[in-house]
């Protein structure tokens, strides 16, 4: 063995590792409980900053902007997460076992999405303004159409979400029934519904897994057009960009791989999980996080050129608005944070290979999608409500500060974030066990000749 | 993938040498028919040339036609070479192996193809040194950057460049299994291109080095190539239908859809022509079919953003344009032929195993798709010039003349003609991939299932 | 070939109002730059090439209905879609505000014309051929173009060249309405005026202020040189309005 560190494997033995993992949800402490504590009181903050900005703005959709901005950043962070799990189910990849349930996790947060969508339901103009219809992907639908699909699409999300979390743990709900006592044995009780894992059960599971994680990539797909599109396209006249929905959906993976790598790097320092997250993990991860910089700026550039090419006057509107216009310098940090650094920090293998390398390049990635969806919804709400029957924009907004209800929104919403995972993780195992009896199964680090490798089992 | 057979290492020398060392029956036949329709085809482009573009159907405003349908049509073929061997090497999707070599080499003919459309297109290609080249150091005029148009020769020359050298790197090991097996000239041939191979470790690591290398530096331009194609229409603001930011990513995933079809299209033939049954294997089909059900679902969705997106503006030429291209006579019915070859009826073909590893009907599902590209291609670009602007005085049809239809005809009779003389030089699958997917398989024994491993060696 | 001295923005206005839609223009233009002639074959083919053409559009709901008339040029645009795409320079802005094809250069792979939206550029299909007897009648100062290139409206170059020469030997400077094109003396009712637009006496430049004018689809940020001054309506309050709610 070359490297020691890399060469860390879960135990074999199955016992130890229902044991161990198990072990982890029951533990807690004096740590923990102040962390939950104010946790939840920083939640609350939340409430309060709807509130005080409803009656404070109430009436003027302009300030909206960064609670629109803060709901896409939550959106992106956390929804894109479950494909981590889901592209290697697709591609029978087995690496990425050990931290599918942290990423099922991340992606069942979208209640949080939910909340905040209520007071932007208020905000959000109707389609008919004025007496005109405005441009919009619902052409001729009902007038309150993107109020009604985007708050049922963040519900289908959120459900989707859960489902697949739910079914993925069915198994550990299982082990959880027979391996502990008291409220814990009771409640896998009721959610394993009688899970022993039968051949037919197995097989039922698995198509259950497939079937949610396809439904979940394409309720995802949907939600961030449709809230790409009704939350900041459509509130600029003369802003036409097909490419953008998608450009919203990539970052929103690339955000969701940062996501993990953070919470797979918090689990492993601190849940004392070294031998179940190994650099495999961390080193696919970096790859995953690098390719999706790449298609961000991709992606961005597609629609740049064709705009900074075109120069008719609603291309030189988007480019006012969006990139030289207010929000230049945000636009710059977030080009910075979103490609630039990423690129040359996880290009080298050497970064990529160890655990700080992809956890830092995920902190930048997280700021920079932070500062992107600023970029993209602050100037779109800014724009004068009068202006939005007009052919292309003519006036482009001042620069909009962020208030203090924003700042509390914000706050709140990542606590409640926090919050609901730690919540989960009291219940579940933050790595799935028999995702890792899977891995034992069907990979095996091994010899060849000369050299060391995996040997990878591919079931039909 | 369990009804792999073990070959032995002779066998497959033998096999896969039968159509270099040996001559199929059929070969000289094919041919010479081939070289005859070829040369009518050149002698016909020195017509074209002689007379002026007159002999097309061309017209105004109607300036591309076929010619430029065509070019896209072959850049587009032009991506199965580097997604088949680079991308799937990168993710190290065993199934690539028998396919790289002919994936590849489809790739440089397909873009020597494209390279010579805008050549036959223009209106004066004596002239075209002075586009192709900055060489007119007397006049101080370089060839204008600008240009999407100089753009594309340079990352088509750069693409053909890249491709050749990768495919030349995966042929040495073969070269020296030919230099070792042939006589007099052929074998001074062999000796030179196999530049002193031995197999020995050090060689070996460097193949597989530059191999990686090259696959990872040939991305960034794979893409770029059909973007740089696309925004030859999509920084136009003057017609309709073209201005769009989602062209890049759209040709992108389009061409890997019509690429990826090609290659199957060619296994199917090599397996009749060659009798290659032991090597092209239905599971490959199959593995082939389950990325063409990803990428074609991807590509129906940026088609879907593509229309939706040309609506979304609400100008009324544009749905004009829309309105013709979807429900006018003649186009109509190219519009349904389109979505009906590109998608409706291959991608659910494809959903059932019986038809991904029946040889017959993958061959004509992959050329289905294909003549689903070239329309999409002929509906993005002729009917945008037809219903150019609102002056509907200058508004034109388009027949393309019988001149074109031949160019056309004549572009494929040149990629299989060059394809098959390759074939007469170089082995089309790759030997040693052959081999080396040989030694690295195994089976191993979970619970009752016997299941197919792979060794993955760990890189440093 | 810059003779003068001096900042030159030439431009054109076309009072719509004053179009009978003659085609006098379009026969002009089609003599003075030795533009090929159109037979039956061009027209059912539309290769047509003509330089200035006169668009129709009907006014009105019948039977309340006018004819009315727009003669387009190429528009000579600051800001010319056809310009950066040109991958040898074939087509240029010169320093005097004009649009140029160079036929030299040009390689004919009609790109210019796909960037152009007024659509007024045009290709040589074939080799240009003028009847026996029509042969001599060539205008020699300009030349004729072989077949595979473009060409375009020159905003009659060749005759602003020679009356900046003449000047020069005069040693004077160029008056305004000195250089007239081909199509502005044909115009019998004198809708085209030629001149050039940085000289704020000029005949152009007053016209091109006057609160009837307006360009062809400024959304697109073309900014061209010709401008058009709108037909007069009966009713100026009417007018007025339609101004103030039309973006474009």
């Amino acid at each position: 063995m070359i490297n020691q560190k890399k060469h860390f494997w879960p135990p074999s033995d199955p016992a130890v590792v229902r044991t161990e993992l198990i072990n982890n949800t029951k533990k807690g402490g004096s740590t923990l409980r102040t962390i939950v504590v104010s946790l939840v009181l920083l939640s609350l903050l939340i409430m309060v900053g709807i509130i005080g900005k409803v009656i404070i703005d109430g009436n003027d959709q302009t300030q909206w902007g960064y609670v629109a901005a803060i709901l896409a950043f939550i959106l992106s962070a956390t929804g894109g997460a479950p494909m981590v799990a889901i592209a290697p189910l697709i591609a029978k990849a087995s690496w990425a076992r050990p931290i599918s349930r942290i990423a099922h996790i991340i992606g069942s947060v979208s209640i949080v999405n939910i909340i905040i969508m209520i007071p932007i339901l208020r905000m959000l103009p109707p389609l008919i303004v004025d007496g005109t219809r405005r441009r919009s992907i619902w052409f001729e639908a009902p007038n309150y159409s993107p109020h009604f699909w985007d708050t049922l699409g963040l519900i289908m999300l959120a459900i989707t979400g859960m489902a697949l979390l739910y079914s993925s743990s069915i198994p550990d709900f299982a082990v959880m029934r027979d391996s502990s006592d008291g409220i814990r044995k009771k409640i896998g009780k009721i959610l394993s519904r009688g899970f022993i894992g039968t051949t037919v059960q197995w097989s039922k599971l698995r198509m259950r897994i497939g079937i949610l994680s396809t439904l979940y990539f394409f309720v995802l797909v949907f939600v961030h057009f449709i809230i790409s599109v009704d939350l900041s396209m459509s509130m600029v006249p003369g802003w036409k960009d097909a490419i953008y929905p998608m450009y919203h959906t990539m970052s929103g993976i690339q955000g969701g791989v940062a996501s993990v790598i953070i919470l797979s790097w918090i689990v492993r320092k601190y849940g004392k999980n070294q031998n179940y997250i190994t650099i495999n993990q961390f080193w696919a991860l970096g790859r995953i996080m690098f390719a999706t910089s790449l298609m961000w700026i991709y992606f961005f550039y597609s629609a740049f050129i064709v705009f900074w090419y075109g120069r008719s006057e609603s291309d030189a509107a988007w480019l006012d608005l969006l990139i030289r216009g207010p929000m230049m310098y945000v636009f710059i940090i977030a080009m910075l944070c979103s490609f630039i650094i990423p690129w040359w920090w996880l290009i080298w293998n050497r970064v990529r290979n160890s655990f700080n390398g992809p956890f830092i390049g995920a902190i930048i990635v997280l700021i920079g999608l932070l500062l992107d969806r600023i970029r993209l919804y602050v100037p779109s709400w800014s724009v004068n409500p009068k202006l939005i029957h007009d052919k292309w924009l003519t006036e482009i907004p001042k620069i909009l500060y962020p208030d203090i209800w924003d700042v509390m929104i914000f706050i709140g919403s990542i606590s409640l974030v926090f919050l609901i995972i730690i919540g989960l993780s009291r219940i579940l195992p933050l790595i799935g066990v028999w995702e890792i009896h899977q891995l034992n199964l069907l990979s095996k680090p091994g010899k060849f000749m000369k050299a060391h490798g995996i040997r990878v089992a591919k079931p039909d | 993938m369990q009804q792999r057979k073990s070959v032995t290492q002779e066998y497959t020398n033998s096999v896969l040498l039968n159509g270099t060392l040996e001559t199929p029956k059929w070969w000289p036949y094919l041919v010479s028919i081939l070289s005859f329709f070829v040369l009518v085809g050149i002698g016909l482009f020195f017509v074209q040339i002689y007379y002026g573009l007159g002999v097309t159907g061309l017209s105004r405003p109607v300036y591309w036609g076929l010619y430029i349908t065509t070019f896209v049509f072959w850049v587009g073929i032009s991506h199965a070479g580097i997604m088949i061997s680079a991308i799937l090497r990168l993710t190290q999707a065993e199934w690539r192996r028998p396919v790289t070599r002919a994936a590849e080499i489809l790739t440089i003919f397909s873009l020597l193809t494209a390279l010579v459309f805008p050549l036959i297109h223009a209106g004066r290609t004596w002239r075209i040194i002075y586009w192709l080249l900055p060489f007119d150091f007397a006049r101080g005029i370089w060839p204008n950057i600008r240009s999407p148009l100089f753009m594309d020769p340079i990352a088509i020359g750069t693409y053909l460049t890249g491709s050749t050298l990768f495919l030349f790197v995966a042929l040495i090991p073969d070269l020296a299994v030919l230099r070792d097996r042939t006589t007099g000239l052929r074998k001074g041939f062999y000796t030179i291109l196999a530049m002193g191979w031995r197999g020995n470790p050090r060689q070996w690591k460097m193949q597989v080095v530059g191999g990686i290398l090259l696959s990872a530096l040939m991305l960034p331009i794979f893409v770029s190539v059909h973007s740089i194609v696309s925004w030859d229409f999509a920084v136009t603001i003057g017609v309709e239908g073209w201005h769009s930011t989602i062209f890049a990513p759209y040709f992108v995933i389009g061409a890997v859809h019509s690429g990826v079809s090609a290659v199957v299209t060619m296994m199917a033939l090599m397996r009749w022509g060659w009798g290659w049954n032991d090597f092209i294997r239905p599971e490959h089909f199959d593995a082939l079919a389950r990325l063409l059900t990803v990428v074609a679902t991807a590509w129906l969705g940026f088609t879907f953003l593509e229309l939706l997106f040309s609506l979304y503006g609400l100008d009324a030429p544009e749905i004009a344009l829309r309105e013709m291209q979807i429900f006018q006579y003649p186009w109509n019915m190219l519009f349904l032929l389109f979505l009906l070859t590109g998608f409706i009826i291959p991608v659910p073909m494809w959903l059932f195993k019986r038809v991904r590893t029946n040889i017959a009907l993958m061959f004509w599902s992959s050329i289905m798709v294909n003549i689903g590209m070239w329309l999409e291609r002929f509906l993005i670009i002729v009917p945008g010039l037809s219903r150019k602007t609102p002056f509907v005085f200058t508004w034109e049809s388009y027949t393309p003349s019988w001149f074109e239809w031949y160019i056309l005809f004549w572009s494929f009779c040149w990629v299989t003609l060059l394809m098959l003389l390759f074939s007469k030089v170089f082995p089309l699958v790759p030997l040693f991939e052959q081999k080396e997917s040989e030694v690295f398989s195994d089976s191993v024994k979970i619970g009752r299932a016997n299941v197919p491993t792979i060794f993955r060696e760990e890189e440093e | 070939m810059v003779i003068e001295n001096k900042d030159r923005n030439w431009g054109m206005v076309i009072d719509t109002d004053k179009c009978t839609g003659c085609n006098g223009c379009v026969i002009a233009c089609q003599v003075e730059n030795n533009v090929p002639l159109n037979d039956q074959n061009k027209f059912e083919r539309g290769r047509v090439m003509s330089w200035m053409r006169v668009e129709r559009y009907w006014e009105g709901e019948f039977p309340e209905v006018k004819a009315r008339f727009i003669p387009i040029p190429c528009q000579h645009c600051a800001n010319a879609p056809c310009e950066p795409v040109c991958p040898v320079y074939a087509t240029y802005h010169n320093n005097e505000g004009m649009n140029i094809q160079v036929y030299n250069r040009c390689v004919g792979t009609r790109y210019c014309a796909n960037g152009c939206p007024y659509i007024v550029r045009f290709f040589n299909y074939w080799e240009p051929i003028w009847p026996e007897e029509m042969r001599n009648h060539l205008n020699p100062d300009v030349t004729v173009r072989s077949r595979g290139i473009m060409e375009k409206c020159s905003f009659c170059i060749q005759r602003i060249r020679r009356g900046a020469r003449k000047a020069k030997e005069e040693n004077r400077e160029l008056e305004d309405g000195e250089i007239t094109t081909a199509c502005q003396d044909a115009c019998s009712t004198q809708a085209i005026t030629f001149g050039d637009l940085n000289d704020p006496e000029s005949k152009v430049s007053k016209l091109s202020k006057d609160d009837r004018s307006y360009t062809l689809m400024p959304h697109l940020n073309t900014d061209p040189n010709v401008i058009y001054l709108a037909s007069i309506k009966e009713n100026k309050e009417e007018f007025q309005e339609e101004k103030a709610n039309s973006h474009d």
